[in-house]
């Protein structure tokens, strides 16, 4: 599986063309940005270019370059931003940190064209070693929508969930109270407030306990436990003595 | 990837909305802001966000060969949004914390499982 950003030279269509997306997996496109510059770690900006967002990447292509484009998966965002600090970076644009899971021990650090030092100059790139990426549109106005628009892909890709032994598949099937969003994003529930968690009239599953209180856990019934710590208790309540009480009843 | 205790985490943390948190990456990067949200897969939505300086808190720099290091560059921004796989740690402010609730529950939630 592909991690961290890639190269893109394959297009779609004629002229500038788009990007290829993969239609049959359920891939579709979200949001066209044209006039957009890509800043890969401390290179200089890449522009003019189109940025592609769909529900699982990132895509940049060049407009004046059908070989030179630049993908990344939502899986290997680990953050995104909006940057107008013109200290950290000289336009508004969005930050990004990109993770490649495949960068483990043994991989040296040692530099960038480590691996490609038979290249003409720098023009190939290790992009694996790229950890920060700027998306500067010429329109910082676009900025509040793109950063959205990022926030909505990267919902819809978690990372996946392997199911527990003997437990149920966790990460999808949490159930908290009904009404505490309104939002869009089915099955994906941000709380804004504690307010949104006042309480439970919406839990619809009685195997799924609303899990929004501190202790609650799914699929085990604690009120059986609460009920035989009460039996227990009515013992110790009779015995006044402070030596050794009988287990099996004082009285 | 499943974490064991992450509803309990989940329910923790929609407490602290509001909060000032400070997150630390596992990339060894720390965020400090406000909690806006945080959903069922531990993302993290932070507003006023600032980078923690680095020099202040030199413990929280460690070695991490998972992940390539890289010089944090200055960055203020104001929102973010974080990814719930790269959060090591999210620091709590010392008010927002109910040791006894939150012993209490992690016990609960260890011996339920």
């Amino acid at each position: 599986m592909a991690t961290g950003l890639r190269l893109v030279t394959e297009r779609a269509g004629s002229g500038a063309g788009q990007p290829v997306f993969d239609t049959g997996n359920d891939e579709e496109l979200m949001l066209v940005q044209p006039g957009v510059s890509i800043v890969l770690g401390n290179r200089p900006p890449e522009f003019p270019g189109t940025l592609y967002i769909s529900n699982k990447q990132i895509v940049w292509l060049s407009d004046t370059d059908r070989e030179k484009g630049y993908a990344v998966n939502f899986v290997s965002v680990s953050l995104h931003a909006v940057s107008r600090d013109p200290e950290s970076y000289s336009s508004p644009c969005i930050y990004t940190q990109v993770i490649d899971t495949l960068i483990e021990t043994g991989t040296d650090d040692d530099d960038d064209e480590s691996e490609n030092s038979d290249s003409e100059g720098t023009e190939i790139l290790n992009l694996s070693k790229i950890t920060e990426m700027r998306l500067v549109p010429s329109d910082p106005n676009q900025l509040d929508t793109l950063f959205a628009t990022f926030c909505q892909c990267a919902e819809l890709n978690p990372d996946p969930v392997e199911a527990l032994q003997g437990e149920e598949e966790v990460g999808h099937n949490w159930v908290f109270s009904a009404d505490q969003l309104e939002d869009d994003e089915g099955g994906h529930n941000w709380v804004f407030s504690a307010d949104q968690l006042e309480d439970d009239e919406g839990t619809e599953d009685e195997d799924q306990d609303s899990t929004h209180a501190i202790g609650a856990n799914g699929n085990h019934d604690l009120a059986h436990s609460v009920v035989q710590l009460q039996i227990n208790d009515q013992r110790f309540e009779d015995a006044e003595e402070m030596g050794q009480y009988d287990k099996n009843g004082a009285n | 990837m499943v974490i064991p205790g992450v509803q309990l985490f989940f329910s923790y943390f929609k407490d602290l909305v509001g909060r000032e948190v400070t997150v630390e990456l596992k990339n060894d990067l720390a965020i400090r802001g406000t909690l806006h949200s945080v959903d069922q897969y531990l993302n993290i939505k932070l507003e006023n966000t600032r980078v923690v300086d680095q020099d202040k808190y030199p413990h929280m720099v460690k070695p991490n060969s998972f992940f390539y290091f890289f010089p944090p560059s200055r960055l203020s921004v104001r929102n973010c949004f974080i990814r719930g796989s790269v959060v090591r740690y999210v620091q709590l402010p010392p008010e927002g914390v109910d040791v006894e609730l939150l012993h209490d529950a992690t016990r609960r939630e260890a011996r339920g499982g």
